[in-house]
């Protein structure tokens, strides 16, 4: 604590080794991990031109300064960033959501047959995301549709005229398909998280609940949801980056241009003939925003999760 | 507020190695209104049976009945009982005022007004007003114990149920405490069923007290009976503070011959003790007296090894025989000094021993009560 007559020489020189150390190796930290990203910034307002010129880590001089880089990057993202959001957003709140909802029924709860239903769920973090791509495709395209058709048709026949097919060519459903699969696929991984941490909360007082009178899903909603903020946190940074960053769901799930996610948009942009620097370096600050966004506003309450403070 | 009945109430739990009995046919009467302690060593049960009068552990068989129902199958909720925990179990979010509030929210419709009337009511009782818009994090043991306990009181049940709700508090609030929940119980008159494994909170809180030991019912009966009328040998080594000294003996007619010392009984106590031979003599430390010499009969020498020095009175520990592993202990008065080494005379007057059967442990003939005195009134 420094008291303010205290000045910083005599604050450095009580100082001891290990503090030094330790600022040094933070020191060392900040800098491999600003370091490429302070590369990818100044290489992103540089001309082609200035770029082969130049240290890639430099700034850019007088005239090799350019936003045409950053411009163009941001023109090719910005519909890929909305449908990013769009389907992002919701897939990581469902998931934290149903992972917070699954693990209390898999913990505060006893019912038979828990342990069978925990293997399953932690067998389904391990499944790879390879294996599953084409019984995923096959169920949004053909068996999803062929039931829906068949079911809709049948009971509203009086009003389809037995006319009525699945919209799976329409983009906006495209991303709603793409948010559930994610929305699915993160539930195992959230519900581990919520599962030990609901492991650590004292099981006298969710009987001292009970006992007030509060039915299964009263505790969840007045003690299990609020105490565990700072897990909801952690598992929505997790899962909103695991999600926004995903390229291949999402090259399987949407073919429809008009809904390609943001990580589509930056493989078109970087796969040209010609490799441009300056606008794939924009192209990954842009799409990276969000993410960076998500960070710094759940920050703290992330690191409560992280810390098991409760 | 109501009577509550267990009859036969039986507790078992499945195990790697087959069946674990952790409350054996307990059968107790408990009256409206009454302060009863559940008291023994830990794993014998007590809180298993608390647990299942609260209705958080299935019960295998019997029954429990408050007021006449049958509330075996009723969801804690139903119960009308409130339970305060040894953590205490504050829900940590919530103020002093939400965690008081909340059994009343969840189980009655009572208004929003009224339930905030009850919640001041009883943080005043409790002294605890000041600290209403407190959350537990910011509250002292003591005070988080009070919060716990106005929970349980906002709820007016019929019982209250208390596991070790004093056990994380520290010597002294401990016995301030005990006085105040003993007065908030009398003002209150409701029913109370209190485990402990501590038998100074047993003797001085409760209206009876109830013994288990291995999950099976020892005694239920006074603090006073089970000290001077203990049922057994396990009642009559938990109760009391030092213990009750045991020397086992095998009884030759009026003769129990211990390892170091012969015992002369009288003709009551023989025919009382008939026709066992294997009979544990049983003294509590401060109903061995100092003797002159050893002239006179049961009165034996000893050797002190270690004095405990307490201010009010002192405990000895005493060996027949300076080599011999097993010790005794006497209470003296305070002003009687002892030293270690020293070699004294003890009495072990008739009236004081107790007697049991060594195999069955089961009392054969327990102290006499006659030099009980009373004190007059000043009127």
């Amino acid at each position: 604590m420094s008291t303010g007559t205290r000045d910083y020489v005599e604050e450095l020189r009580d100082m001891d080794n290990s503090r030094i150390g330790l600022y040094a190796v933070l020191l060392f930290g900040i800098v491999f991990y600003l370091f490429p990203v302070e590369t990818a910034v100044m290489t992103m307002f540089k001309t082609q031109g200035e770029f082969a010129r130049t240290l890639p880590f430099a700034p850019p001089s007088g005239d090799g300064f350019t936003l045409s880089a950053l411009a163009t990057a941001w023109n090719t993202l910005r519909p890929g960033l909305l449908n990013s959001l769009l389907m992002a957003i919701p897939a990581t709140i469902m998931s934290a959501l149903l992972g917070s909802l699954t693990a209390y029924g898999l913990t505060t709860i006893s019912w038979r047959g828990q342990v069978g239903v925990v293997v399953l769920i932690i067998a389904g973090i391990f499944i790879p995301y390879q294996a599953v791509l084409v019984p995923l495709a096959q169920f949004w395209y053909q068996i999803l549709p062929g039931l829906l058709n068949g079911f809709v048709n049948t009971v509203f026949g009086f009003v389809t005229g037995g006319n009525w097919t699945y919209p799976s060519r329409n983009g906006y459903v495209q991303l709603m398909q793409l948010s559930i699969t994610h929305a699915a696929y993160g539930i195992p991984i959230c519900t581990l998280l919520f599962r030990s941490y609901y492991q650590a909360i004292s099981d006298e007082m969710i009987e001292a609940a009970r006992l007030d009178g509060a039915s299964a899903f009263s505790i969840y909603r007045n003690i299990i949801l609020p105490l565990s903020l700072p897990m909801f946190a952690v598992t929505l940074i997790y899962q909103f980056t695991q999600v926004y960053n995903d390229l291949l769901f999402a090259l399987v799930l949407v073919n429809e241009p008009a809904a390609q996610v943001a990580t589509q948009r930056l493989a078109a942009l970087t796969g040209g003939v010609v490799q441009s620097f300056n606008t794939t370096m924009a192209g990954a600050i842009v799409a990276a925003f969000p993410t960076l966004l998500v960070y710094i506003v759940f920050g703290e309450q992330f690191a409560k999760g992280v810390a098991g403070e409760n | 507020m109501a009577q509550l009945t267990l009859d036969n109430v039986t507790k078992t739990f499945q195990d790697d190695d087959g069946e674990i009995v952790a409350v054996d046919n307990v059968s107790v009467d408990i009256e409206d209104g009454e302060f009863l302690c559940v008291v023994g060593p830990s794993g014998c049960g007590k809180s298993t049976t608390l647990r299942m009068i609260a209705g958080l552990e299935d019960i295998t068989s019997g029954e429990i009945r408050l007021a006449g129902q049958i509330i075996n199958d009723q969801p804690p909720a139903r119960r009308n009982v409130a339970m305060v925990f040894q953590s205490y179990a504050l829900y940590p979010h919530m103020t002093v005022r939400e965690n008081m509030a909340f059994g009343l929210e969840e189980s009655t419709d009572m208004p929003d007004s009224e339930i905030d009337e009850r919640v001041e009511e009883a943080t005043k009782m409790l002294g605890i007003f000041d600290l209403i818009d407190r959350k537990p994090g910011e509250l002292s043991g003591g005070q988080q114990q009070r919060v716990a306990l106005g929970r349980a009181i906002v709820r007016d049940p019929e019982v209250f149920l208390m596991d070790e709700p004093l056990a994380n508090l520290d010597a002294k609030l401990k016995a301030e405490m005990r006085t105040e929940l003993q007065h908030l119980q009398e003002d209150l008159d409701v029913t109370t069923v209190y485990v402990t494994h501590d038998q100074t909170e047993a003797m001085t809180m409760s209206d009876r007290i109830a013994i288990l030991n291995d999950g099976i019912l020892q005694q239920c009966a006074t603090p006073l009976e089970c000290y001077h009328k203990p049922n057994n040998l396990f009642v009559a080594g938990f109760i009391g503070e030092p213990s009750m000294n045991f020397f086992p003996t095998t009884r030759e007619g009026a003769t129990l011959r211990a390892d170091r010392f012969e015992y002369e009984l009288g003709d009551e106590t023989v025919a009382a003790v008939s026709e066992t031979t294997n009979v544990t003599l049983g003294i509590r430390p401060e109903d061995i007296e100092l003797a002159d010499s050893t002239a006179a009969p049961n009165t034996f020498e000893a050797v002190v090894d270690v004095v405990e020095p307490r201010g009010n009175e002192n405990t000895a520990h005493l060996q027949f025989d300076a080599d011999a592993d097993e010790q005794f202990t006497m209470t003296v008065d305070g002003m009687t000094n002892l030293t270690a080494g020293q070699r004294i005379s003890v009495a072990f007057p008739e009236e004081a021993i107790h007697l049991f059967d060594t195999e069955s442990g089961e009392a054969i003939r327990n102290r006499t009560l006659d030099d009980i005195e009373t004190v007059e009134s000043v009127v």
